[in-house]
């Protein structure tokens, strides 16, 4: 019994040695990725590709389920993107609120005729509509589908550019984040079959008329633990993996994929609760079982900025919703592993995602249970124990620093000293207590997966800049 | 022993989390004495920058008089770094006369010597670096030096080289990679390719059609679809010979520079290209004839319309929608067809591109209304209702809204009745009630078919339509004056 539970203690803690290992890893080629980005960037001049006729067209894809209060802006935003081609597809997924009245009244809709084919599936399309004012936008309105890849896949059947870029109805996208996510595909469009850029926590700055006017930090402990967060899993994590071309996720509130690729995968599943993810498993599962040569790439510049949860349970369910969309996609696709056709996405990017991402709460927990029967057997030693804690305290903080320092080395967004000082301390905060809420969110999720529990749930919303709350179905 | 010490000593195990904590602390402190002493180091390099840079724009006139000498400020590493900069940013956005006085001052100062030294000793990143600013520079004198670049083992260095030459956006600078093309030495991304000889053969695009006599079948798809772009009235005929090329690539290439050139021969060669077996280059011909918008090219356009690649009937509903002044014809020809994709695909082109809203303008105009009726009329058969009953609802001419409802109740088409009930007429104006009413009192008439009960009828259909049972534009006060 002894034996085991070392055995046990011995494999934790070479489990999180390794997973700390590899973070560190990433860490390391994120920083050249990221210089190396910074080089070529300085070698090119934008402004060559927004005037270039070579630029293909972008379709931007923008699902909008109950959002009246915002889309006018939204939609006034993404068409004064800086590209030189843009279609917007707004789809209204059944909304029960005034979105496609707003939209009507502000764009001057007209119902059209226009052929619509369905090659993806998706719930019925009631109508299509075109602005009178605005060439460039397009409506599509359809039943409710209930999920934002449903509605994604009706825009998905109406785009008619090359590329599409799927977007959240309530994001901020900076002028330029289309022009920069598209300069990896601009560079080598035959290899580049996806671009993603960063998602940053636009809580706590001051948005106006739809344009983020200045950048600064929440003031909740919850919310700015998930600007850490999201520096370390962008900055860190998608930047490393797609150094070595193993990103496995592009961002559904900002990303650009080939459309005939994303088609010929049959679109989003509309039952996927990480829609995002899936999507780009089964590109990559495509693509690696035709032989192609081929790149998904981690943009680190070009900015979406989106609300996050302001509130513990808010961030619970969301928590629990992405390990219940991370389980729900690498199930189905766990043929994939180990499997010499699928490459270094079968041998390395999905074991690392079942190991330390999907399996991680359970590891976790069956750890503790094992270090605390330890405890009471009486053969833990204690000297064994703080160091195991210190060391993977001391670890992942630095993996999280590590994110923060990449910002403030290359992007610099936050300007104030007292800002980065906060991130910095919020990098040693938070381990207690919300790492632990985490792992419990994630169990959650699991078991709620397990019983079959797939809904999406509400998430509370803030808004952007403005006082009253305001409740948005996903 | 100190104190200090004795107590960690005599907390055990607990001293461990008492040091792990002091390191964290200090660890943390020195983060951020790192991060407020590097921006405080860049706040001062940067104050200092932009010092010099003010001072020096302020004598920008006299040194590029020469009134200042090249050695008051090529010493100064600083200075001459941040002038540099600045006589690029100014040859950025300078005017013909202002850019020679620029480059003068860039070879009579070595800039343009040091550089182009630099750019054949350094190696990596120095070297990209180097020909990006040599490209910037834009004298001809570093065309030789960016050339060399194009032949570097790094293929980005090698980008920056081309992209450089781009910037001359002169044939010269085209000439050594079209050479490098030709002997097979030149890997690029074809996007860079493609932006490069765009901006240096728009002078001169007769070198780009040499070229694709001499290129390999993987390279001529490439040059063609930049040809395509800068194709002018310079190349004439030769454009011809290049539509029967054996790549399709080619082909389509050649259909889009048809239409910008516009050679004699080219809606011969177009028509023959929307015949090809290929769709891409069916679809390019049609473009291209929409592009030309000759009359004569309707009945080829006609054909495509009932094409099997839905791209390309949409692309030729697209063309015929902007023929104007035969949209009556077109119309009725396309009926004949009797494809009703075809049909559809054109009704739905000419309400995008607006000509369709210019023919409902018609029904107001006495001289237009009879032309206008009988392509809405041909419209709403082929499909197409939802435009005439939005004009009822919306359109800002009453006459326009009573015509559009007589043109509906003319049609007899099932379908305009079961779409009118999807209309909420509960918000309407009494007289366009009346309008509804009407027109479904008529098309149940004409189609038979029985009004669902209340209950049954989606949410708009239960309107308060008043009863009156043969009302008629011409029974009704105000349908009679607007038809007046």
């Amino acid at each position: 019994m002894n034996t085991v539970i070392q055995t046990l203690n011995d494999a934790l803690f070479l489990y999180y040695l390794v997973s700390n290992l590899i973070y560190l890893f990433l860490l390391i080629f994120a920083v050249r990725a990221s210089v190396l980005h910074q080089r070529i960037l300085a070698s090119i001049r934008l402004e060559r590709f927004r005037a270039s006729p070579f630029s293909p067209p972008v379709s931007i894809i923008a699902p909008a389920h109950n959002e009246g209060q915002s889309i006018a802006q939204s939609v006034r935003s993404f068409l004064t993107l800086d590209y030189p081609a843009i279609e917007v597809i707004v789809v209204n997924d059944g909304s029960v609120d005034d979105t496609l009245d707003v939209l009507t009244r502000e764009f001057q809709l007209l119902r059209t005729d226009l052929a619509y084919v369905q090659e993806v599936p998706c719930h019925a399309v009631r109508g299509l509509y075109m602005s009178q004012t605005e060439p460039r936008l397009l409506v599509v309105d359809k039943e409710a589908g209930g999920s934002k890849a449903d509605a994604t896949n009706a825009g998905l059947n109406v785009a008619s550019s090359p590329y599409v870029c799927v977007l959240d109805a309530d994001s901020l996208l900076e002028k330029d984040a289309l022009l920069r996510v598209m300069v990896p595909i601009l560079a080598d469009p035959e290899h580049v079959i996806a671009a993603g850029g960063i998602v940053r926590a636009v809580n706590g700055s001051l948005v106006e008329d739809g344009q983020l006017r200045k950048v600064r930090l929440p003031r909740r402990f919850i919310e700015v633990v998930q600007v850490v967060e999201y520096l370390r899993a962008f900055l860190v994590g998608r930047e490393g993996w797609s150094y070595f071309n193993m990103l496995m996720i592009i961002s559904g509130a900002f990303g650009v994929f080939r459309r005939d690729l994303v088609r010929a995968v049959g679109g989003y599943r509309p039952a996927a609760i990480g829609e995002d993810f899936d999507l780009m498993v089964r590109m990559h599962r495509r693509l690696r079982e035709l032989n192609v040569d081929y790149r998904a790439c981690f943009v680190p510049d070009p900015v979406c900025w989106t609300e996050v949860p302001p509130d513990w349970k808010s961030v619970g369910k969301q928590r629990s919703r992405w390990q219940k969309g991370m389980i729900d996609t690498l199930w189905p696709n766990r043929d994939m592993l180990f499997r010499p056709r699928y490459g270094r996405i079968g041998f390395i990017a999905l074991p690392n995602l079942w190991i330390y991402e999907a399996l991680a709460p359970l590891i976790e927990i069956v750890g503790l249970a094992s270090i605390l029967l330890a405890a009471f057997l009486g053969i833990l030693s204690s000297h064994f124990l703080l160091l195991f804690l210190i060391f993977g305290y001391a670890f992942s903080t630095m993996l999280s620093i590590g994110g923060v320092l990449l910002e403030e080395i290359t992007f610099r967004r936050y300007n104030d000293w007292r800002e980065v000082a906060k991130l910095l301390l919020c990098c040693f905060a938070e381990h207690f207590p919300y790492h632990q809420a985490h792992l419990w969110w994630r169990l959650r999720g699991m078991w709620q997966y397990a019983r079959g529990d797939v809904a999406w749930g509400k998430m509370t919303r803030v808004g952007f800049g403005e006082a009253q709350a305001k409740q948005g179905a996903r | 022993m100190n104190p200090i010490t004795k107590i960690v000593e005599a907390l055990g195990p607990a001293s461990y989390v008492l040091q792990a904590a002091v390191a964290s602390l200090i660890g943390a402190a020195l983060l951020l004495a790192f991060i407020m002493g590097r921006r405080a180091a860049r706040r001062r390099y940067f104050g200092r920058r932009d010092e010099r840079a003010q001072s020096l724009r302020r004598q920008l006139p006299e040194i590029l008089d020469g009134r200042i000498l090249p050695e008051a400020w090529r010493r100064d590493p600083l200075d001459d770094r941040i002038l540099e900069e600045i006589l690029l940013d100014c040859l950025e956005v300078a005017a013909q006369d202002e850019a020679e006085k620029i480059r003068f001052c860039l070879r009579i100062s070595g800039l343009l010597d040091k550089r182009i030294h630099q750019s054949r000793r350094r190696r990596g990143w120095r070297r990209l670096r180097t020909l990006v600013i040599l490209g910037r520079m834009r004298c001809p004198e570093a065309i030789p030096a960016l050339a060399e670049g194009l032949d570097d083992s790094n293929q980005q260095t090698a980008i920056a080289a081309a992209r450089g030459l781009g910037r001359y956006a002169m044939p010269e600078a085209a000439e050594p990679i079209l050479e490098r093309l030709e002997m097979k030495r030149l890997r690029l991304p074809a996007n860079v390719l493609q932006s490069v000889l765009y901006h240096c053969c728009r002078d001169r695009p007769s070198m780009l059609l040499r070229a694709l006599h001499f290129t390999d079948d993987q390279l001529r798809p490439l040059l063609a679809r930049v040809l395509a772009e800068v194709a002018s009235a310079e190349l004439g005929e030769d454009l011809v010979l290049i539509a029967s090329d054996p790549l399709p690539e080619v082909r389509a290439s050649a259909a889009r520079a048809m239409a910008g050139a516009r050679p004699r021969l080219a809606l011969a060669a177009l028509q023959q290209l929307a015949a090809d077996s290929e769709w891409f280059v069916r679809l390019r011909a049609v473009v291209a004839l929409g592009i030309l918008q000759d009359p004569r090219s309707i009945p080829v356009l006609l054909e495509t319309l009932c094409d099997p690649n839905r791209f390309v009937r949409l692309r030729a509903a697209g063309a015929l929608s902007r023929l104007e002044g035969f949209e009556e014809e077109i119309l009725e020809r396309t009926v004949r067809t009797r494809d009703r994709y075809a049909l559809q695909a054109l009704v739905g082109e000419m309400q995008r591109s607006g000509a369709m809203l210019a023919v409902l303008d018609g029904l107001a105009d006495p001289h237009r209304r009879s032309r206008s009726r009988r392509i809405l009329l041909a419209a709403v058969r082929a499909g197409a209702p939802r435009l005439l009953l939005d004009a009822v609802v919306h359109h800002s001419n009453w006459r326009v809204r009573t015509q559009s409802a007589r043109l509906l109740a003319e049609s007899q088409e099932p379908e305009v009745l079961r779409l009118l009930r999807f209309y909420s007429t509960d918000a309407l104006h009494p007289r366009n009630r009346v309008l509804f009413s009407w027109l479904e009192r008529r098309l149940q008439t004409a189609t038979g078919a029985r009004s669902e009960p209340d209950g049954a009828a989606p949410s708009g259909s239960s309107r308060p339509a008043p009863r009156r049972d043969n009302l008629s534009p011409a029974a009704d006060p105000a349908l009679a004056r607007e038809n007046r």
